[in-house]
Formats: C-alpha cells, sequence, structure tokens
C-alpha cells in the first residue's frame, strides 16, 4: 500500500499520472485498492492476509485485521487517482478509528485478538488516525449520526507528552526526538485543526509559546553539513578528560572553535536526530513539518537543493538515501517533494499533511459530503 | 505444484488458500511482489490455519518459516503470540530465537513489539530477566542508536520500574564513554533520571508534560526537586562537554535538567561565558546559550543580537535563515 503510495503520488507530483497510465488501469487500481478493504470497515496492508468468501468469522478475523496506516494510504491512494470514496465503507470505518485508540490517547495499529490494539505506543499511528478522520469525517456529520468520534483531548495530550527536553517529538513518551515523529505529531495536530472549528489553541502550533518556539529550534538545528560518516580521526576529537584545575582553568585551554565561511559549505541536508548524519528523506520530514509550522523560511534552501540534486540525485535518476547510495521509491519520493516544497520548476504542489498534491486535496475538499 | 507442505503428510489435512490479488476479477494490483514459490506455498498454508483459527504446533513452525521469508508481515507475529501462549512455550526458547532474527534484521519493529508482548506477561515474567539487558548490549553494539532497541529498553524500563537499578545507568555511561555524541543513551539517562515513578500518571517526555490538568509553564518541571541530583548531573553534562565542546547532546541535556528543577539558563552563564571571549570562542553552543540568556533579560536584547549574530557570521551559516528570525523577533520585542 505504501509503495503503490509512493509510486501513484510520485507520478501525481510530476503532473504525469493522467498521461503515464490509461483510464483502465486506473480504474484496476482503484478496484484493487477496494479489493484491499475489510468487511468491517478499514483496509489491510496487502492482499495477502483475505481468506477469502465467506470464510471470515469473530474467531479468525483478528488475523485478517484492517490496518490503520494501510487505510489511511488506501484512502490517499483512492483521492489521487479521482476516486470520490463512494465505496469506502464510511461509517464503519469510523466506527473502527475508536477501537484502535488506547485509553492514553494513543493509537495502535489494529485491533488483535480479544480486541485488545494491537501494535506499539507510536506517532505514525496516530498521524494515519488524524488523517483517516479528517478524510472520512469531513467538515460535516451527515450520514454519521451516532458514530463516535475518537477523544480527541486525550489525543492531543498524548502527543503533547512525546515532546522531549531538546524541543523535537519522540515515537512515545520518554524516548528519542526524532523527525519522523515530529513530522506524526504536528501532522496529527494538522490534521485535527483542518476540521475542529473549536478546537483549543495548542502550544505546539501556537507561534512565540515556549513548546513551538523549541520545536523551531530543533527543527532547524537538523540541518547539517555532515553528508556521511568521516573518514578516521577527521571527527572532533573526544578529549581525554584530565580531571585538575578549575573548570574555568580547563575551560581556557580548549582549543578555540574556528569559523567558518559561508562560501566553503555548498551542500547541506538533513539529519533526523540529534548528531546522526543527513539523509534524503529527512530534508522531507522536516521541511514539511516546518511548512506545516509556516516556519519554512528558516530553512536554508538554496543549500538543502544543492545537496538534493548534486549530492543524493543518482545517475540514472531518483535519489538515494546519501551520497553514492542506489535511488529507491522512498527517497526519490521525499528528495523530490522536499524540492517542490521550494517551488521546483515542473513539480505540483504539494500538501505538507497529507503528503499528496494540492490537487489531490482539493478533490477532496470539494466531494459533497465532505463539506459543511 | 509440488512444494514443501503440499508433499508434507503433517500438512495432508489441511487446504491451501491460495493468494487472490483480486486480478481474476479485473482489479490491477498496486506494487506487485514477485513473491517466491516457497513463499507463496507457506502463506497459502497460514491463511488456511489462520481462517481455522488453529493453535497448534505446526501452525507455530509454519510462522517461523514464514517469518524466515518476511518478517515485515504483520500479522503472523500477532497470531505466532497468541499460539505461544496457547500452547504455553517456553518463552525464554522463543527469545533465544528472537536474539538471533534480532540480530539478522536490525531495521525491523515487528520484531521488538512481539519481544515486548512476550515480557508483558507477568505470568511469564514477574520480574526482569536479567540476561535481557546483555542481549540490548550485544545490539547496541551493532549499532548504539537503533531506535527500536531504545524504544524497547524504555519500555523495559517502565515496565519492571527499572529506574534506579544500577545497571541501567552502567550502560549508559559505558555507551557514553565510547561516543559521547551517542543522543541516544544521553536521552535515556534523562529518562533514567527524570521519568515519573508513578506509572499510573500519564507518561512524558517532559515531566509533567502529558497531563492536561497542568498549566503550560509548569510543563518539565518536577514537583519535587532533588537538587544534589540536579547538581550532580549539571557535573556530568559538564565534564561531557569538555570532552567535546561542540558536542550538543550535553548542552540541551543540561538545558532539560535545568528545566526540571525550575532554574534557569542563568545559573550556567558563569560557565559558559568562559567559552566565549573576544576573538576565542570554545564552543559555539555556548555562544548560543549566552543569547538564550541575554534574550530574557531586561536591556540585555543587543547583547542577545550580537551573540546571533556572531552565530550567524562566523560559526553557523548554514542556519543564517534562522539566526535572523531569532534577531528578528528579539527586535519586535525591544520596539
Amino acid at each position: 500500500m505504501l509503495l503503490g503510495y509512493l509510486t501513484l503520488s510520485g507520478l501525481d507530483v510530476l503532473g504525469v499520472l493522467q498521461s503515464k497510465t490509461t483510464p483502465e488501469e486506473r480504474q484496476g487500481y482503484i478496484d484493487w485498492l477496494y479489493h484491499c478493504q475489510v468487511p468491517s470497515g478499514g483496509f489491510r496492508g496487502f492482499p495477502g492476509t483475505d481468506f477469502g468468501p465467506g470464510k471470515r468469522n469473530k474467531d479468525n478475523e483478528a488475523w485478517d485485521p484492517a490496518n490503520v496506516p494501510a487505510t489511511f494510504f488506501a484512502l490517499v491512494n483512492l483521492l489521487i487517482l479521482g476516486d470520490d470514496l463512494s465505496r469506502v465503507k464510511r461509517r464503519e470505518c469510523l466506527e473502527w478509528l475508536p477501537k484502535v485508540q488506547r485509553a492514553d490517547g494513543s493509537f495502535g495499529e489494529l485491533v488483535g485478538p480479544e480486541g485488545s490494539v494491537g501494535g506499539p505506543r507510536d506517532l505514525r499511528y496516530c498521524c494515519c488516525a488524524a488523517g483517516i478522520r479528517y478524510v472520512l469525517r469531513g467538515r460535516s456529520e451527515t450520514g454519521l449520526e451516532g458514530v463516535p468520534d475518537i477523544d480527541v483531548l486525550g489525543f492531543i495530550s498524548f502527543i503533547e507528552a512525546c515532546q522531549t527536553y531538546d524541543g523535537g517529538m519522540a515515537e512515545s513518551p520518554f524516548c528519542e526526538s526524532h523527525s519522523g515523529h515530529t513530522y506524526c505529531a504536528i501532522g496529527s495536530l494538522d490534521f485535527l485543526r483542518r476540521t475542529c472549528n473549536d478546537l483549543k489553541p495548542v502550544p505546539l502550533l501556537s507561534a512565540g509559546s515556549n513548546q513551538f518556539e523549541a520545536l523551531i529550534t530543533w527543527l532547524a538545528s537538523r540541518q547539517t553539513a555532515q553528508l556521511e560518516e568521516p573518514d578516521e580521526d577527521e571527527d572532533e576529537e573526544q578529549r581525554e578528560v584530565t580531571d585538575t584545575g578549575s573548570i574555568d582553568n580547563r575551560v581556557r585551554g580548549l582549543p578555540n572553535v574556528q569559523p567558518i565561511g559561508a562560501d566553503t559549505i555548498s551542500c547541506a541536508g538533513f539529519n533526523g536526530r540529534c548528531n546522526k548524519y543527513a539523509d534524503t528523506c529527512y530534508s522531507f520530514w522536516n521541511g514539511a513539518t516546518l511548512m506545516m509550522l509556516d516556519q519554512y523560511s528558516v530553512v536554508d534552501e538554496v543549500r538543502n537543493r544543492r545537496y538534493l540534486l548534486e549530492k543524493t540525485q543518482h545517475l540514472v535518476g531518483g535519489f538515494g538515501k546519501g551520497p553514492g547510495d542506489p535511488p529507491d521509491l522512498l527517497h526519490s519520493y521525499f528528495g523530490m517533494v522536499s524540492l517542490a516544497f521550494q517551488g521546483e520548476v515542473g513539480l505540483s504542489p504539494v500538501d505538507p499533511t497529507m503528503g499528496s498534491s494540492e490537487r489531490t486535496v482539493r478533490h477532496l475538499e470539494s466531494l459533497p459530503w465532505w463539506q459543511s | 505444484m509440488e512444494g514443501k507442505y503440499s508433499t508434507d503428510p503433517e500438512w495432508a489435512s489441511v487446504t491451501p488458500i491460495d493468494l487472490d490479488d483480486g486480478s481474476s476479477s479485473g482489479a490491477m494490483p498496486l506494487a506487485t511482489i514477485a513473491y517466491p514459490a516457497e513463499y507463496l506455498e507457506a502463506t497459502s498454508y497460514l491463511r488456511a490455519v489462520m481462517a481455522a483459527n488453529e493453535m497448534s504446533e505446526r501452525a507455530l513452525s509454519l510462522t517461523k518459516d514464514v517469518i524466515s521469508m518476511n518478517p515485515a508481515h504483520y500479522t503472523v507475529w500477532i497470531y505466532r503470540a497468541k499460539i505461544l501462549f496457547a500452547l504455553d512455550k517456553d518463552l525464554n526458547e522463543e527469545l533465544n530465537w528472537l536474539n538471533d532474527v534480532s540480530l539478522k534484521y536490525l531495521k525491523n519493529y515487528q520484531i521488538w513489539h512481539h519481544r515486548q508482548v512476550l515480557l508483558s506477561s507477568k505470568a511469564h515474567f514477574p520480574t526482569f530477566p536479567p540476561k535481557e539487558a546483555d542481549f540490548l548490549m550485544e545490539m547496541f553494539a551493532q549499532d548504539s542508536k537503533n531506535y527500536h532497541v531504545w524504544t524497547y529498553r524504555h519500555w523495559l524500563v517502565r515496565h519492571f520500574r527499572l529506574w534506579d537499578q544500577p545497571r541501567e545507568l552502567e550502560d549508559v555511561e559505558f555507551l557514553l564513554k565510547a561516543d559521547v555524541r551517542n543522543n541516544s543513551a544521553w536521552n535515556h539517562r534523562y529518562m533514567l533520571r527524570f521519568g515519573p515513578r508513578d506509572t499510573s500518571l500519564p507518561d512524558a517526555g517532559m515531566v509533567n508534560a502529558g497531563d492536561l490538568s497542568t498549566a503550560p509553564t509548569e510543563k518539565g518541571r518536577l514537583s519535587i526537586v532533588d537538587e544534589d541530583l540536579i547538581d550532580g548531573e549539571l557535573k556530568f553534562a559538564q565534564e561531557a562537554i569538555l570532552r567535546a565542546p561542540e558536542n550538543r547532546s550535553p548542552w540541551w541535556y543540561a538545558r532539560g535538567v535545568l528545566r526540571a528543577a525550575g532554574r534557569g539558563l542563568a545559573e550556567w552563564e558563569g560557565f559558559v561565558s568562559g567559552f566565549v571571549s573576544e576573538g576565542a570562542v570554545k564552543s559555539s553552543h555556548a555562544v548560543e546559550w549566552l543569547a538564550d540568556v541575554f534574550a530574557e533579560r531586561a536591556g540585555k536584547e543587543a547583547e542577545a543580537v550580537r551573540m546571533l549574530t556572531m552565530l550567524k557570521e562566523e560559526f553557523d551559516p548554514i542556519r543564517k535563515n534562522y539566526w535572523d528570525y531569532r534577531i528578528r523577533k528579539l527586535d519586535q520585542a525591544v520596539a
């Protein structure tokens, strides 16, 4: 499902989805996506868990569950293909969503045996769940009478709890801050903000709050000229500490930091965690988060563009993870979208939260049942 | 097709369920994966035993076979866990097998979640099995920043209440000694020191931050502060900074420690000033620290701008736009 998303959305952002596929193919893909829909609502990640018609029952349904990320990406794929979601079991899917939410507000990835919430506590599931809610609930309650909503306040509380002491966001409370999870945290809140008019201001989304400013600082700090593992001994050495003398004297004895000439650094990508090396996909995770927070201007766009086009773009086309790495679908898509955020010629504008073209989001928001 | 399962008498009673990818009814699969014949056969038998909700030895060994071919199959792990408990299998044996799989597939998270599901069983693991810590250190020898392993270790600490077990801190210090820039280890240390011991309360990345009733200004602050512990942690961070002054991790660790204690950044003004003098800067993070101290002090805005300008023009040109963002905010505050 994810591979399908990277391919379809990639073609869409390049503006060639209509010319590179036939109407029959697009209809065939849509039919396949619906083939992955689970009878009780939601989508499976691949058809491999389907037992076939008539075999599903209470005892075995846990082995063919709807999956939260698969459901989100199935919906996005359908929208990219221009489908109107009329065959989606909207009501059932929205009834299933609160069943994958835990008491602490977090989401799992599926309903496991005996109705338990399966999968780790993980912001990725939160973001996909918020995305499903945004796509299927929309701004209208029409047809959703009696369908319980998720626990929105508990959800926000869990997300806030994932902010760490250095300002970034972690997979779950007290884990290490990580750009992918930071994207998911802010994406979750942004999805909520799009449809909840009565949402109280969330500090993480409010410029000027400590939480917001610490997050911007952390995101800006992810841009780095450290592109790959340095050769042995080139790294700043870890000094052997001689625990003698006063602290002041020991500080005085340290070598000076040499000023860095701006013209000596041509490329700067992004890392996903403090003290890691740059990686193509983090140009997206950090950049998209800054887009959602309306602070993309803190990025050094010129050096990011050079990093992507001159360092990780591969001779055969596409992007690899780092300089010299073979291209793959994931890094190619996210490298390209990072350039789209910066207005690269030939690429369609991309909605950072949905991770698909703005065209796709306009299509969703124009569906009659979606609007208020 | 003749295969491993179709020719095995043990499986003769089972009718495999073939993969229905929808193509027979006109659907076009997206991103089709060219599965090898062995995998297709094994998963057709897996669907059959899953459909029958079969809890058996043969189903258990089938899950192992499927996992060995595709450890990212997300339901096979849940099914396997259910069978292990249903047949009351020896979970230590399962852990030994998992150790090998984990070392082979370093980036797979299903493996770690499965491990967590097993260790969650109070009946099987009423207390912490010490061999776990040894195995995690073996994993860290492969990749000392493996996110899945750290997340699992965090869960272990909370589940078995290990914050103050000497082994936890010893392992963190061992890893920081090997690489003082290991931010994962710094983060784990913060959790050991400041993680809420009361597991009935919501868990939070900053102390108190996960509780809806906490005022925003109180988030990240301990309600009861052990000042000796705080002083010890600040000293620990200072020693690490002296080893590698451009290492961001201990600088931000110290900020988190001071906030937990409700003590401001200004407490380190003396220490930090030693790193910044005319024409001799020992750490760019010290310049940033001073900028933050001055930014919060009335009448010191110009000093803050001077620090931010130094970062922009001399030490951190990549973040020119960010330092300008900070300078603009100070200008607005003054104006």
